[in-house]
């Protein structure tokens, strides 16, 4: 199946907020008590019921005493996904076939390892210490359907479809570089930004901590290897040289 | 003459060199589960949460049972002196059939080295493993202290292996001192010539 995607653009964004409702409406997530913090930033940060939120951001700009921003924050669904590589529970995230990262509670062991792993901070822990990200709505993209954030923005700012599509789609409107186009092997959410990613609050090239990439490449197979290494030396060393047999010592000396 | 044993290895010795090691066994293969999402581990821990927290509290057993072997070893196992250094550089006398090394004492040259890095690379694993454990999702001391656990692990595993081969197989009549502590005094005075001198060959 060709891998879908989400392609965001926050020039056509209109801070309506429509994708956190409508997400929080489909994963049937709790509402939050939030406090007014001077911004439209609401709730402030990803929290656990909270799969997806626009991030308003304001930069300085000639022509407009501010420049508003608007950007979706979201699991990105990365091709080659940290969290996946850290994770140490099997199922308790996987991928779907539509190239979802998709998570479930039940096999969830709470360490928390894929917080660490994530090159964009988004894996959150729910109250039972499981854990809570957005999953592309994938019981609803399963059955043909557009996730809900996607299905409600009312500006073709959140479009799904297939991702070679999308980008196609970003191409003809002008943009020549989409974000997460080819980075960890192309995001499963693309962004098409008229300036720089960090002018939107994001790494210019987001990577799976070094750390974690050589553990997973070295350390890891280094583990069997390094015992059957052991073992086989050691029986090795058993046929070419034998045991230590102290009687034989004794004997020697007389 | 011939069947004269003399004390090796006291009671609480044995008995902690066997808590350091089943507590070891099951920290490894639970450890090898959530490396390789070994499924099979569901029928052995029950599931992957269960064995979460069997691991994390073997590792408190595994970290409590190493601080002890300390009395027993780490000052002998310092000691290192020259007869040390010339047994390391005739590779202990395994490379060969017969081969003579310098007198040693209650550790021979490679038991110390062994216990050294034993302890430091247990040390290391505890460490780490207590941060992953009560320190998670903490971005930057989580990712060094995975990468340590899993690096000791490694060299843990591996050295082991051959202590493993070294205690049974590779010198017959070694295993004996970590079930009954005693062995023949002509055995001491061959393999531990200083330390049969020291206590008067008893």
């Amino acid at each position: 199946m060709p891998r879908k995607s989400l392609l965001i653009s926050p020039e056509l964004c209109i801070g309506c907020r429509g994708c956190q409702t409508a997400c929080k409406e489909w994963n049937q997530l709790e509402g939050t008590k939030t406090v007014n913090q001077g911004s439209l930033d609401n709730p402030p940060d990803l929290i656990p019921d909270l799969y997806n939120r626009i991030r308003y951001v304001e930069v300085p700009s000639g022509a407009n005493p501010v420049r508003w921003l608007f950007v979706n924050q979201r699991c990105m669904h990365c091709g080659d996904a940290g969290c996946m590589k850290i994770c140490p529970a099997p199922g308790a995230l996987y991928r779907t076939n539509e190239g979802a990262v998709v998570f479930s509670k039940e096999k969830c062991i709470g360490c928390r390892l894929c917080v660490t792993a994530c090159p964009f901070n988004v894996p959150r822990y729910d109250k039972d210490n499981k854990i809570s990200k957005c999953h592309l709505c994938f019981d609803r993209i399963s059955e043909g359907l557009t996730p809900a954030c996607a299905k409600t923005c009312p500006t073709g700012a959140i479009r799904y479809g297939e991702r070679e599509d999308l980008l196609g789609l970003a191409k003809k409107a002008g943009y020549e570089k989409v974000y997460g186009e080819a980075d960890l092997q192309g995001l499963g959410a693309i962004y098409a930004f008229k300036d720089a990613p960090k002018l939107y609050g994001m790494d210019e090239r987001p990577a799976v901590p070094e750390s974690v990439v050589f553990w997973h490449t070295v350390l890891k197979p280094l583990a069997y290897w390094g015992l059957g290494g052991a073992v086989a030396a050691s029986l090795l060393h058993y046929v070419a040289f034998g045991p230590k047999k102290y009687e034989e010592e004794v004997k020697k000396d007389g | 003459m011939g069947n004269q044993m003399v004390k090796k290895a006291n009671a609480f010795e044995i008995l902690n060199h066997w808590v350091l090691a089943v507590s070891f066994f099951i920290l490894a293969v639970s450890g090898f589960g959530f490396l390789f999402h070994l499924e099979i581990m569901n029928s052995l821990f029950g599931s992957f949460n269960q064995m979460s927290v069997v691991h994390n509290y073997a590792g408190i057993v595994f970290a409590v049972s190493l601080v002890l072997t300390i009395f027993n070893y780490l000052p002998v196992s310092l000691n290192l002196d020259s007869d040390d250094m010339q047994w390391i550089l005739r590779g202990g006398g395994y490379f060969s059939r017969g081969a003579d090394v310098p007198v040693q004492d209650k550790l021979n040259a490679g038991q110390k080295i062994f216990y050294l890095f034993l302890l430091l690379t247990g040390t290391a694993i505890a460490a780490s493993g207590l941060v992953i454990w009560l320190a998670p999702g903490v971005r930057r001391w989580i990712l060094i202290s995975h990468f340590i656990h899993n690096i000791s692990f490694d060299l843990m595993l591996m050295v082991i292996i051959l202590h493993i081969y070294l205690a049974t197989l590779a010198n017959p009549g070694t295993f004996r001192i970590m079930v009954y502590g005693t062995v023949p005094v002509e055995w001491a005075k061959k393999r531990h010539a200083k330390w049969v001198q020291k206590t008067g060959g008893e």
